[in-house]
């Protein structure tokens, strides 16, 4: 039963994953939460809905234009709100304001347009599962997992290895000095909201896939930042392997203790990491966020 | 200046002038506006009210808004022949729905908004037993009969003394009576021993039903092996599901009220090597379950009110459904039935008073609604109803057979 469990974790950690890079990069670069980044995988969800379900589009492309919908979304939320708090010079404090009503607004648009009702995609994988030494694992976590670890991988990539990725890398380490030294720094900075967006939309997606769309789907959000602050705030790698942790660390509650008090371990994690080990498991030093 | 200065107070003037107005016209429209205390002393108190309002409340807009829109528009097409018929007492019915949100909080205030600014004689909902427990003492305290559709719970109606909410009825079968038909089904008819129980932490209805389900179970001998909970907002069952298969049961009930979770909860246990049989309660009820769980649920069963396995109620049904593009949702009988059993009670009473429908209410003898034939206990406002056996073949559950409950 225990590698059936951590299977289950794993699979759950990977959607949680997804959506804690995204809260990861935006908060190695603007210092704050953006507690929106659920929502954006809300709207991806629902774009692919659309298409999928209202306009008859082959799966694939509702899927492309779900992660579209949720870059779209994001990018968005940058130019109209961020970027017009961070030009005034406002406390961070009022990023994460902004962040709060985007969440609700977006909430109550899904609620009003789509009804709180839940809805699945017309595309569905049939019920079947692969045995493993007794484990079962679902195909659409095997099809999940695998998305999700080539979507990372490409991730890291970036960061790592490209130019795009110096830059934000040179922007975390310090904004200011990376514009003076030409980097675009508000390019940069939408270009990682674009990508953050479209992680959170592919989240969006795989989550629908398993367990429906629903204008509260994006309270995930909340336990991918504490996946995020596991790991390290900031950290892309910390933020991945943070995640599979909560993940595993919540179904193993969850079986052997006791599905109420699930949350509450998630939570109290929080508070003694924050308390014990403030930058998190990865122990990132500022010079190496993202 | 002078002209932003004189715009300003004729915008002031419109805005005063509307309000006066508004203010005269509430007490017309509601004369039982009284209990609030806050209606302008010119009302005249004696203004007899043109039309009877009827109050709705339930989820409008919630993940479970499929449910409580299909009751709103089982009571809205009732309401709309009844008027073309010349309505009732000579007046013409007006429904006033107000969204709750599945939600108690919300519920009450939806509740006591309806009675003390719209001024309801009646009111029909909510579905939810954790919602119509707090509403009932509203409507004790403010005199105007409420009428829970698929609130369940024995508290509904009677408080913890027991002692009975005079304004509080129902029209559905309670926990105790369907938790012990589904756990005595499931060891006198389906031979089954060893069952798991899977509820929702903190879900009244969920709660109640399981604990009398494992009782009945428990009665005739079986043996509950797994007894596992969620949380309300949870979609992943894994974890508990685990559990519930190293305990190898041969009937998992399920106690969970959204079609949606059900369906997921059920694609999860196969896809998990569970093949046993799955059992639910009327949280089941929903046409969309047997196609969402894509044939996880094939041969599964649900105990339920008996609802469109009448023809007059699938006909109807029908035509809810063609109306507003939804599917086939029991719930539209309710509003349909709550409507009807509120005008029965005004027309024997004579009288639209929210206190002489009470006592009509309560005085009902038999109620043959679509929803079944309801026979109303005076001393506990509970109906006595047969319940019916459904099982799932293909994308649809179908009607088994009719049981009654053996204490």
């Amino acid at each position: 039963m225990l590698l059936q469990q951590i299977i289950t974790g794993i699979s759950i950690g990977g959607i949680y994953a997804l959506l804690a890079t995204g809260y990861s990069l935006i908060y190695s670069l603007l210092d704050f939460s953006n507690w929106s980044h659920g929502e954006f995988a809300m709207v991806g969800a629902y774009v692919a809905i659309v298409f999928s379900n209202i306009l008859g589009t082959p799966f694939v492309i509702a899927a492309v234009m779900g992660v579209l919908g949720g870059a779209c979304i994001s990018f968005l939320s940058e130019r109209v709100v961020y970027r017009r708090i961070r030009s005034t010079g406002g406390p961070n404090m009022f990023l994460m304001i902004g962040a709060m009503g985007m969440s609700n607004v977006f909430q109550q648009a899904a609620n009003l347009i789509f009804t709180g009702q839940y809805r699945s995609y017309s595309f569905k994988l049939p019920v079947s599962t692969i045995e493993v030494g007794g484990a079962y694992i679902g195909v659409l976590d095997l099809i999940s997992l695998g998305i999700t670890a080539v979507i990372l991988v490409v991730l890291i990539y970036l960061i790592n290895k490209t130019k795009f990725g110096l830059n934000v890398r040179a922007i975390a380490c310090n904004q200011k000095a990376a514009r003076v030294l030409g980097i675009r720094v508000d390019q940069s900075i939408a270009t990682v909201f674009l990508l953050a967006g479209s992680l959170a939309g592919a989240a969006g997606i795989l989550y629908g896939m398993k367990y429906n769309v629903f204008p509260t789907m994006g309270n995930v959000g909340l336990k991918a930042f504490i996946a995020s602050v596991i790991g390290g705030l900031g950290s892309v790698p910390g933020a991945i392997v943070g995640a599979v942790l909560l993940g595993v660390l919540e179904t193993l509650v969850s079986a052997y203790i006791s599905s109420s008090l699930r949350d509450f371990f998630s939570f109290a994690l929080l508070i003694v990491l924050l308390l014990v080990k403030p930058s998190g498991l990865f122990g990132v030093d500022v010079q190496e966020k993202a | 200046m002078k002209k932003a200065l004189a715009l300003l107070l004729a915008m002031v003037m419109i805005f005063a002038l509307a309000a006066c107005g508004q203010q005269a016209a509430a007490p017309a429209a509601a004369p039982a506006a009284a209990p609030a205390g806050d209606a302008p002393a010119a009302a005249p108190a004696a203004a007899e009210p043109e039309v009877i309002k009827i109050g709705y409340v339930s989820d409008l807009t919630g993940g479970t808004s499929l449910w409580g829109n299909a009751g709103k528009y089982g009571a809205e097409m009732a309401v709309e022949e009844i008027n073309a018929a010349g309505g009732v007492l000579g007046k013409q019915l007006v429904l006033v729905a107000m969204d709750g949100k599945g939600e108690a909080a919300d519920s009450v205030n939806a509740l006591r908004k309806l009675i003390t600014d719209e001024g309801i004689v009646a009111e029909i909902g909510t579905n939810f037993s954790s919602c119509n427990i707090p509403m009932a003492a509203v409507a004790d305290e403010l005199k105007v009969p409420i009428i829970g559709t698929a609130a369940s719970n024995e508290l509904v109606t009677v408080d913890e003394n027991g002692k009975l909410h005079p304004y509080s009825f129902r029209m559905c079968f309670i926990d105790s009576y369907l938790g012990t038909v589904m756990g005595t089904y499931a060891t006198k008819e389906l031979g089954f021993t060893k069952a798991a129980l899977f509820t929702v932490a903190g879900n009244t209805n969920s709660e109640s039903v399981g604990a009398f389900v494992k009782d009945a179970f428990v009665a005739n001998g079986g043996t509950i092996v797994a007894e596992e909970q969620c949380q309300e907002a949870d979609v992943d069952f894994r974890a508990q599901l685990a559990k519930i298969k190293a305990a190898d049961p041969e009937v998992i009930f399920v106690m969970m009220n959204d079609y949606a979770k059900n369906a997921t909860f059920a694609k999860q246990a196969r896809e998990m090597g569970i093949n046993c049989l799955l059992m639910g309660h009327d949280g089941w009820d929903s046409q969309q379950l047997a196609a969402e769980a894509q044939g996880a649920l094939e041969g599964c069963k649900y105990v339920s009110r008996i609802g469109f396995s009448k023809p007059e109620a699938k006909e109807f049904g029908e035509k809810v459904a063609a109306k507003y593009n939804i599917g086939m949702e029991a719930e539209c009988l309710f509003g349909w039935d709550g409507v009807h059993w509120i005008v029965d009670a005004i027309n024997r009473a004579g009288s639209a008073d929210p206190t002489a429908i009470r006592d009509a209410l309560e005085a009902t003898d038999v109620f043959e609604g679509l929803i079944g034939t309801l026979v109303m206990d005076p001393a506990t406002h509970n109906p006595a109803m047969a319940c019916a056996i459904y099982e799932c073949h293909g994308d649809a559950f179908e009607y088994v057979e009719t049981v009654e409950a053996v204490q």
